[in-house]
């Protein structure tokens, strides 16, 4: 029953997929009427002969000579190659040599930031609940409110600003030689962890708050139902229905939602890598947006859309896998 | 619990001061001969593919690790030499054509080749016989015939600039058949074209044919970089081309380890996509009249930035020793205050100019714009507006007025006072301007602005985000005439969605004119209909006469007298009305190095600098 | 059976009934701790936006009131000049309101209106145009939506009222979701029913029953959604992405950021457009939490953790998921928290 289940979700997930690919390969080609010209703008200084010639010349280097239709089928046999199409960026790197080049570098940030926010947030969602209704739980609550209010950029900017440029504890910008010196030695490491400290300080606070709340209300909500009442009226030790029952049985939403918030985590961040020039995919997006280099942004966004329906797709079958309370009824 | 939570406070009081703060000692200018220069790009190549594109720091890279044949001098018009030690224009024999001061004897290259029968042009180049490759080989002119002859072969070389550049050499590919030759040395046919190169020269003796405008050679000898045969021809063929999209491994690898005849060599080991490092070739064939090297350091460091302030505030800290990209002049108060800094305040040469759509295609046109086709009125527009106070407002005071001709007024010899007839005083242009406006549309509305027919006149000026100061300041200075203008976004591609479909009223546009591009500048802005920079796509018969005839004159002397000539019927077109030439700005810190330049148009990071830099003193 | 009145009659009762209703409503807020402090803080910025020229020393559009550049804040500029343009910042803070405001409240109701339509649509008339409606939904959740903005603001061109359009076009799906939830619940009530018993024709049922059940939840979202949305545009301008000739708050950071505020030490042009934006969204999301509780009193009691672990259709994964998000830091019930989910988590980090 279960894996009919497992099987339909999968299909599910692959045709969304398929779906977004159209979109994807779709959406650049809105408005333009030649995509050579995109790449290589007229010049001034060109006779209308040559431009003619270096026109064909990068249609024929980015594939674009031939009918849409047949652009997309090369598009689609490149994607099952791992192809993502190449760059308009000068080399013409390849679009996935690219991405795989930044993509350490921002889950450094994010993996960072959801190990400190889940494990510090946990701990003091917990105490919140335990507290609830004292001074912690309302500070908690307070915390809360404000910080949907309040952008996680412009708490990087505040951050730069004071700790940055005035304090100078940590370095306001990142240093670029964070990434080509890096090797993987204590002092190219220090550096990194240097760097990150900003950026990852912003994204925290609000990460950290966030799983606080989240896990107060799964745990306040879990101490309410019948099988703690039970274990209490069993006797158990208030720790162990603490640890064993309450904890435990709260921590399922707090999983799925990190699954949830993987799908941010890449994509997410891109502001934050803006303001402090952290080298990661968010701003290797807005690069190609800059330079309108379709092929990467396109890319970019594939493979963040990959990713987030894997995400949900993984954390959807675990769910329902390991959960033995949930039956599976229609979908919807 | 409460023990877990100790605990991880614990930790992370001790984690944290690892991690943490900036190590006092940390030095960012470790070696005492390297120049660490910032730049701020997107990113740096990984690769060098020969012929680079024209974006990011890519051919300034490239053009100190190649040479081309010559260098062009703005100021007295002349080719330096490069790889290249003379050039001749010739005659059929190939004996070049001089008077008897060894200058250029124009008259009687008028004379050859004046007759419509006449195709070519021919001209012999001589190099230096001592330069020789990075990798050591020596350089010939075989290098040159083969660099020539793949950039004209659009199946090996696959880049469009390439054939631009060559576009005026009558050497042809046609699908990958050679059905011209234009390139002639001692292998490749120059006795049976009848030129007799000795034995002897054979390795130093090239000679092109080129089309009849004086103009030509210009882009041969200055824009393209000579490649080395030896390591391209093995290696290119029809699948893996020159500048190939997806190279394969051999090409791959000389494109992260170029060879070239520069003064400068790249550290392919240690370069990558956030830095590059070159270290100066010792056995540089060119040297200071002393015979010490030209240059006076040994290694360069770019290092990336991504943002203008990071690159600053890495400047003002001492990461870097020159900021070669150029900063706005709001900086400059920054700079003021700080020893140990040169700024450089150099007059620019690009001019930002205000173009007219005065002549759109009929489907664009309105009665509005009807009016720019009246000269007058537009010569109204031009005289309202105060190049001054645009620089004092919009650039604080760091550029310098244009002429209306559109040439440098630094260029003297070349420079024509007489296009330049408006009025110096603001008060009496303003009046003038009001007095040809109330005689075209005298009815104002109630906030004093001209009406055409019962519409207020009102304009958009296309211009890209950053371009809105100026606009607004615009409108402040044509709101005297009771003209309206507005800001309207200039969009991603303004040249095919508006600027050449006439779909614009006025536009921003940056020019550069100087000696060396005149030829292709002149047709592409104010005669060629069609995907020019044209846009306002101006016919005017006399002015179309006067470029042609500059192009195509083989008299040097001549062509000089015509592009005094053609600048006062620029100016009086009021077509492209200039606005500012605005400064570049750099700096450099002086505490390791010193000797920094100020070059027109460049930034601290130019030639002479380079020529020119010692360590100080005091320095680390 | 009443028999008909004629038009201009019913209209006019219909309108008076709804003034009544909403003074009753604001009273209410009013009477409620928190909404006394969102009503008046909401109302203060409506106040600033409409009376912006009167306020500002300074227009900031105005080409002829700019001075020297980079000037620190003293009594004749409140806030100093910006670096690169030598604008009032003050000014520009007052002018930011309008901009804000203007783009998250007129996104925010159109995100509620198209919202609404489409879950009452999906959720009552089931069938295929629920499951296409559905598949919208789920594929317009799986593309991350700030770079989806930003291509389509490259592609679509980045005046004002397209980027309204935009965050319409990816805003709706939320509140879809969960008025479709609602409508599901609403379908076997027994007024709803009745009048299809009665004869009434769907759209009739739809318009004149279900509609006006799940209106809590549209004001509700209405609210919440603009505060999503002001930041989302925030995050948008602060990119360089957003209307160039708009003064916006995102812009002045960006500016700032630009400018080099950073390196000139103007810390309060950072400042400024920060708590602007902080104001515009806290006050914006206490109202919509507290007309939700308003409207539905009984949530307050009951955790929605709890509302969750009972509700076992298929569904309710999607719905844990979305309840874990940013909104749940307010502790906002369930129902309510779909409402709220437009772009607060994809943007927020």
């Amino acid at each position: 029953m279960k894996y009919t289940y497992v099987i339909k979700r999968i299909l599910y997930s692959l045709f969304v997929f398929a779906v977004v690919i159209t979109l994807n390969f779709f959406i650049p080609r809105i408005g333009v009427d030649d995509p050579a010209e995109r790449y290589y703008p007229p010049q001034g200084n060109m006779s209308e002969i040559e431009y003619e010639i270096i026109k064909q010349v990068t249609r024929q280097q980015y594939g674009f000579h031939v009918s849409t239709g047949q652009q997309y089928m090369n598009y689609l046999k490149g994607l099952f190659q791992g192809d993502l199409g190449t760059s308009f960026r000068p080399g013409s790197p390849a679009v996935i040599d690219l991405i795989l080049e930044r993509l350490p570098w921002t889950l450094v940030l994010s993996v960072s930031t959801m190990l400190i926010g889940v494990t510090i947030g946990i701990l003091f969602g917990v105490l919140a609940a335990v507290k609830r209704g004292r001074w912690q739980d309302t500070m908690l609550l307070n915390a809360s409110t404000i910080m949907v209010a309040l952008p996680a950029f412009f708490i990087a900017l505040i951050l730069s600003f004071y700790l940055g440029f005035e304090l100078e504890i940590f370095p306001a910008y990142t240093d670029s030689t964070m990434v080509s010196g890096f090797t993987w030695t204590w002092e190219g490491i220090r550096r990194v962890a240097q760097n990150a400290a900003l950026p990852v300080l912003s994204m925290v606070v609000g990460s950290i708050i966030s799983y606080a709340q989240g896990t107060r209300n799964a745990v306040i909500a879990v101490t309410n139902e019948d099988f703690v009442l039970t274990a209490r009226a069993k006797g158990l030790k208030q720790s162990t229905i603490r640890y064993k029952h309450i904890l435990r049985n709260s921590m399922l939403p707090i999983v799925t939602s990190l699954g949830m918030s993987i799908s941010g985590l890449i994509g997410g961040q891109v502001v934050i890598e803006q303001v402090f020039n952290w080298n990661g995919m968010g701003t290797l997006f807005l690069e190609a947006n800059n330079s309108n280099d379709y092929p990467l942004m396109m890319g970019i966004m594939l493979l963040l859309s990959g990713f987030t329906i894997f995400a949900i797709l993984v954390t959807d079958l675990v769910y329902v896998l390991l959960d033995p309370r949930v039956t599976v009824g229609d979908k919807r | 619990m409460a023990k877990r939570l100790m605990l991880l406070i614990l930790v992370s009081i001790i984690i944290i001061p690892l991690v943490g703060c900036e190590s006092p000692g940390h030095s960012y200018r470790p070696d005492e001969n390297t120049l660490y220069v910032g730049s701020v790009q997107t990113s740096f190549p990984s690769a060098y593919m020969p012929w680079l594109s024209r974006e990011g720091i890519a051919p300034t890279i490239a053009g100190m690790l190649y040479d081309s044949l010559f260098v062009y001098d703005e100021d007295s018009g002349n080719y330096l030499p490069a790889i290249g030690r003379e050039w001749y224009y010739v005659d059929e024999d190939g004996e070049p054509i001089l008077t008897e001061d060894g200058s250029i004897d124009y008259a009687r290259l008028e004379e050859i080749y004046g007759d419509p029968e006449q195709e070519f042009l021919a001209v012999k180049v001589i190099i230096h016989d001592t330069i020789t490759w990075s990798d050591g080989e020596p350089l010939t002119v075989e290098d040159i015939y083969y660099s020539f002859d793949i950039a004209t072969n659009n199946q090996l070389s696959n880049h469009a600039g390439a054939l631009a550049w060559t576009s005026d050499l009558r050497h042809k590919y046609t699908n990958g058949v050679l059905t011209q030759q234009g390139l002639f040395t001692y292998d490749h046919g120059a006795a049976r074209q009848g030129y007799e190169i000795p034995m002897e020269d054979k390795d130093t003796v090239i000679y092109l044919h080129v089309n009849k405008v004086l103009g030509s050679v210009t882009p041969l000898f200055t824009s393209v970089l000579i490649l080395p045969e030896h390591v391209w021809k093995p290696v290119v063929t029809r699948e893996s081309q020159l500048n190939s999209t997806s190279p394969n491994e051999e090409i791959l690898y000389h494109y992260s380890h170029p060879v070239g005849s520069g003064r400068w060599v790249l550290d392919a080991e240690e370069s990558g996509s956030q830095q590059i490092i070159l270290h100066r070739r010792k056995d540089y064939h060119r040297t200071k009249e002393d015979g010490s090297p030209l240059i006076g350091i040994d290694t360069i460091k770019y290092v990336l930035y991504q943002e203008i302030n990071v690159a600053i505030y890495a400047l003002l800290k001492g990461h870097i020793d020159v900021l070669s990209s150029s900063v706005s002049s709001n900086y400059l108060r920054l700079f003021e205050n700080e020893d140990d800094l040169f700024v450089s305040n150099a007059p620019g040469q690009f001019t930002q100019t205000l173009v007219f759509n005065l002549n759109p295609v009929s489907s664009e046109r309105n009665p509005m714009r009807d009016l720019l086709q009246n000269r007058d009125f537009r010569k109204a527009m031009a005289l309202a507006i105060n190049q001054e106070e645009l620089i004092a407002r919009v650039l604080d005071g760091a550029g310098l007025p244009a002429s209306a001709g559109l040439m440098s007024a630094s260029l003297e010899e070349f420079y024509n006072p007489a296009a330049d007839s408006l009025p110096a005083d603001y008060s009496t242009r303003i009046e003038e301007a009001n007095a040809i406006l109330d005689s075209i549309v005298p009815e104002k509305d109630g906030d004093g602005y001209r009406l055409l027919g019962d519409q207020r006149i009102s304009f958009q000026i296309l211009g890209s985000p950053g371009e809105q100061d100026v606009i607004s300041f615009l409108q402040i200075q044509l709101q005297k005439i009771g003209i309206e203008v507005k800001y309207a976004a200039k969009g991603t591609q303004p040249e095919s969605t508006y600027l050449y479909t006439s779909r614009f009223d006025m536009t921003l546009h940056g020019v550069t004119f100087s000696l060396s591009n005149v030829d292709i500048m002149y047709p592409a802005h104010f005669q060629t209909l069609g995907r020019t920079s044209n846009y306002g796509r101006l016919v005017n018969e006399e002015l179309n006469n006067g470029i042609h005839e500059m192009r195509f004159t083989l008299d040097l002397n001549t062509k000089y007298d015509l592009i005094k000539r053609i600048q006062p019927m620029i100016a009086e077109e009021y077509y492209k009305v200039p606005l500012y030439t605005p400064n570049v700005i750099s700096v450099a810190r002086t505490d390791r190095f010193e000797g920094f330049r100020v070059v027109e148009g460049a930034t601290v990071m130019n030639t002479e600098s380079l020529e020119n830099l010692r360590k100080t003193k005091g320095g680390r | 059976m009443r028999t008909k009145q004629p038009m201009h009659k019913r209209f006019q009762r219909g309108l008076v009934k709804r003034i009544k209703n909403t003074g009753l409503f604001i009273k209410r807020l009013w009477s409620h701790k928190q909404g006394k402090v969102g009503l008046i803080l909401v109302s203060f910025l409506i106040l600033v936006a409409i009376f912006a020229p009167i306020i500002a020393p300074y227009n900031p559009y105005d080409v002829s009131e700019r001075t020297t550049k980079g000037l620190a804040p003293s009594a004749k500029h409140l806030l100093g000049t910006t670096i690169n343009t030598g604008q009032d910042i003050f000014s520009m803070l007052v002018y930011g309101t309008r901009v804000s405001l203007i783009v998250g409240v007129t996104s925010g109701v159109c995100i509620a209106f198209v919202g609404s339509v489409f879950g009452v649509m999906a959720g009552y008339l089931g069938g295929f145009v629920d499951t296409l409606i559905m598949r919208i939904v789920d594929i317009m959740l799986v593309i991350p939506t700030l770079p989806l903005v930003i291509v389509l603001t490259n592609v679509l061109g980045r005046d004002f009222w397209i980027i309204i359009l935009i965050f319409v076009a990816l805003g709706w799906t939320g509140l879809a979701r969960t008025i479709r939830s609602l409508v599901l619940v609403l379908k076997n009530s027994n007024y709803v029913k009745a009048a299809e018993l009665a004869g009434a024709s769907r759209w009739h049922v739809m318009i004149r029953h279900i509609l006006p059940g799940t209106s809590h939840l549209v004001i509700m979202s209405t609210a919440l959604s603009s505060a999503g949305i002001m930041v989302a545009e925030a995050g948008l301008s602060f990119l360089g992405l957003g209307d160039p000739t708009a003064i916006s708050w995102g812009k002045m950071l960006a500016d700032a950021q630009s400018g080099g505020a950073l390196l000139f030490g103007a810390w309060w042009w950072i400042l400024a457009p920060g708590i602007g934006i902080f104001l515009a969204v806290f006050s914006f999301m206490r109202l919509g939490i507290v007309m939700e509780e308003i409207a539905n009193p009984r949530m307050k009691q009951t955790s929605s953790v709890y509302k969750i672990f009972k509700s076992l259709d298929g569904s309710y994964i999607e719905d844990v998921f979305n309840s874990m998000d940013d909104d749940q830091k307010l502790g906002i019930p369930e129902t309510a928290r779909q409402g709220g989910k437009t772009h607060g988590t994809h943007l927020e980090a």
